[in-house]
């Protein structure tokens, strides 16, 4: 999962970016409304979290131009708790918002909510097969045994069975598995596929090839 | 009672209670007057009968000294009838040509003369009666019709006269129940007895006549007069009553708006008001008024949140920072180096805080008039050189260029809040400047006003915001990258300058810089 979080309190941007790295996200920051809106826009997000109040373009005009291309859920940080200032979050397209000062633990939450809620899932667990995938706790459990698996490999499985049935391709993967400062090395991908069959069995990741890969 | 205190009910009692007099008065003089007028009628009408009794007896009489000449058998009628009435000589001015009167007074027959027999007739609701008696109270003539006596009489029939009068012979006039009686009366004298008033006279000659009649008619009448009276002052007191109770309603109505809007407003919706529309009279005058004052205080309300809210709004994001840095911290295991880089952000966040909080305080002190300027004589020149040396630094910094004139000035105020007035403005200027762009600063004696002026080569601010510039939370791009100040510095600003007796000016053109003017009474 790639996130973006545009923020200009520096202290603050650092240490989101921390925890949520920390998290198994992939993360892109940017310190002002411009670059958060380029950023935005040239690349496929799985969530946004977007500041309101920062220099250059605010986070509800960022938000306006973002939404005439993507859909890309975004959680709005606000310091503004008036109701008038929610509403106009999510009526401009924000999918959450968390006000300030949060917690990072409802923060956590309410992006694994939007992440799940754009790809159309209802709950926190997606069963496939023998395999159960617990997006709130971030475990993988196999015939109801938990399977240990790293936090690139989690992301790697998340990923494709919050797509399940699509074909996702290598460069979409590598897109929302890495952040922009990682050289991604174009083997490093197999690497993960292939520990996950290890552990989850051989038939979870079908591969199409000249496509990419798919969880049926 | 609660109801004596409302202002209605009293207004209503008070003018209620006029009314009722003011009818009553009327009233009973109404009454009094018709009633007068009334017996006066009964009283003429009395007296013409006396008279005619008084002639008819006279004429009646034996023609003597003592006037009294006796006329057994004789029906009075008949002698009389070649007469005209009412024309003998009075009672007591007896003619001398009647020798005979000499003699003692024998028991002599009166009949009422045919022509007065109308005066009594018992068809009349009236009831006229009347009764002659002798020297000895004996009754010499009566009609039938006199009032109920207790007394015991002895009647008989007057064989002539008409069927209602009666010769009654009987006791003295004075043990008569039943009209009351003045035994001397000249003239005569008018007296009632329930519902009978009669008038009663002595002749000379010791007769006396005493002549009556029922009141019921006029009693009666009197009672419709009384309950039309009571009716129509009634109607009157009920028409006044209701019109008053509407012309207080109706003048009391706006009270009530006016109270229903001070109470939602005391309940805290502040945007209420009074519809003065509704109260046009000196209520009108006190709505609008009020209004004003509510429009101020609402005003000052919204403000006071508005800040209270900037002020909110600016503690939030270091506590944001202080919570995420230190949630992100305790995760997991950190090295030393890793914690503090923690400690540090938490540091700074907190002196963010703090820089906040004291300007907030400060701006409490001075909107509270509790700020105690220290004033003494110092050296205005000496001040804004060594602030302009103090942000060299950050000039530097940005590459920004001082350029002082400053002319020796001598001032009186707090020489540490001015500095920081210098400090203030010189930080807005090096912070809002563009790369090699400079700073103005001048100061000079106008008068006797000392005039510091800071230039500076910036972007400018737009016209519209100009007069939000001295604001509190005012930044000209809502950016936090200058987070050493929360845009209180040119608020506080202006309250020191203020304090002083001063005034601050801003004058700005976009894109070609901005100049902020300070002016200070010199003593």
């Amino acid at each position: 999962m790639r996130i973006l979080i545009v923020e200009d309190e520096p202290d603050l941007l650092a240490s989101l970016a921390q925890a949520l790295r920390e998290e198994g996200y992939a993360v892109d920051t940017a310190d002002n409304g411009d670059d958060g809106l380029f950023n935005a826009e040239g690349t496929d997000y799985d969530a946004i979290v977007l500041d309101v109040m920062l220099p250059g373009m605010d986070g509800w005009e960022i938000l306006r131009r973002l939404r005439k291309t993507k859909k890309t859920p975004v959680l709005m940080l606000t310091a503004r708790d008036q109701i008038r200032d929610r509403v106009k979050g999510l009526d401009t397209g924000a999918d959450d918002y968390v006000v300030k000062p949060f917690d990072l633990e409802e923060v956590f939450a309410r992006l694994r909510a939007i992440i799940r809620r754009s790809a159309n899932q209802t709950t926190n667990i997606i069963e496939i097969g023998d395999v159960k995938v617990d997006t709130a706790a971030r475990n993988i459990f196999l015939k109801e045994k938990p399977v240990e698996l790293t936090a690139r490999e989690y992301a790697l499985v998340e990923f494709l069975a919050l797509h399940r049935g699509e074909v996702v391709t290598r460069t979409q993967l590598y897109e929302h598995l890495f952040d922009e400062n990682e050289s991604s090395l174009s083997n490093l991908l197999d690497v993960h596929v292939s520990n996950v069959r290890k552990k989850l069995g051989a038939d979870f990741i079908a591969t199409r090839r000249g496509h990419g890969y798919c969880i049926e | 009672m609660k109801i004596f205190k409302s202002i209605k009910w009293r207004l209503q009692l008070w003018y209620g209670l006029i009314l009722v007099v003011v009818l009553a008065g009327f009233g009973f003089t109404s009454y009094q007057l018709e009633r007068g007028r009334q017996f006066r009628r009964i009283d003429d009408e009395l007296h013409q009968r006396m008279e005619v009794l008084k002639n008819a007896l006279h004429r009646q009489q034996p023609r003597g000294p003592n006037g009294n000449r006796p006329f057994p058998g004789q029906p009075p009628r008949r002698q009389n009838q070649d007469e005209p009435p009412f024309d003998g000589p009075p009672l007591g001015q007896l003619p001398e040509d009647d020798p005979q009167g000499q003699n003692a007074r024998p028991r002599f027959s009166f009949s009422l003369p045919p022509e007065a027999e109308h005066l009594f007739e018992t068809a009349d609701p009236h009831v006229y009666y009347f009764s002659i008696r002798s020297r000895d109270g004996k009754e010499i003539a009566g009609s039938t019709n006199q009032p109920q006596r207790t007394h015991e009489y002895v009647t008989s029939t007057y064989a002539g006269g008409p069927a209602n009068l009666v010769k009654i012979i009987g006791g003295p006039v004075d043990q008569v129940k039943g009209l009351s009686v003045i035994i001397n009366p000249t003239p005569p004298k008018v007296s009632s007895f329930a519902h009978y008033r009669g008038i009663f006279e002595s002749l000379p000659s010791g007769e006396s006549i005493s002549v009556g009649c029922s009141v019921l008619p006029e009693l009666n009448e009197l009672h419709r007069t009384a309950l039309n009276l009571t009716a129509v002052g009634g109607l009157i007191l009920l028409v006044g009553l209701a019109g008053g109770w509407w012309l207080v309603s109706r003048s009391l109505k706006p009270i009530a708006g006016i109270s229903a809007t001070a109470v939602k407003i005391s309940a805290g919706d502040l945007s209420q008001r009074i519809n003065v529309a509704e109260a046009e009279s000196e209520l009108g005058q006190l709505a609008a008024v009020l209004n004003s004052t509510f429009a101020r205080l609402e005003t000052a309300f919204a403000q006071q949140k508005q800040f209270a809210s900037d002020a909110a709004h600016e503690l939030r994001t270091p506590v944001t920072v202080i919570l995420t840095q230190t949630q992100t911290a305790l995760n997991r295991e950190r090295d030393a180096a890793s914690y503090k880089q923690t400690v540090e952000a938490c540091q700074r966040a907190a002196q963010r805080m703090r820089r906040l909080i004291e300007s907030l305080l400060a701006l409490a002190r001075f909107d509270a008039g509790q700020e105690v300027l220290k004033r003494t004589r110092f050296d205005l020149a000496k001040t804004v050189s060594d602030c302009a040396e103090h942000v060299q630094p950050l000039a530097d910094e940005r590459g920004v260029k001082i350029i002082s004139e400053i002319a020796p000035l001598e001032i009186t105020g707090d020489s540490e809040r001015l500095a920081q007035v210098v400090t203030n403005l010189l930080t807005n200027a090096i912070q809002y400047n563009q790369p090699d762009g400079e700073v103005r600063v001048k100061l000079e004696s106008q008068g006797d006003l000392a005039m510091l002026t800071v230039t500076d080569t910036g972007p400018g601010i737009a016209a519209a915001d100009l007069p939000r510039v001295f604001g509190r939370f005012f930044r000209a791009d809502q950016s936090r990258t200058g987070a050493s100040n929360a845009g209180l510095g040119l608020a506080i600003t202006k309250a020191i300058v203020e304090a002083h007796g001063g005034t601050i000016e801003v004058a700005s053109k976009e894109n070609s810089g901005t100049t902020l003017t300070v002016r200070l009474p010199a003593a």
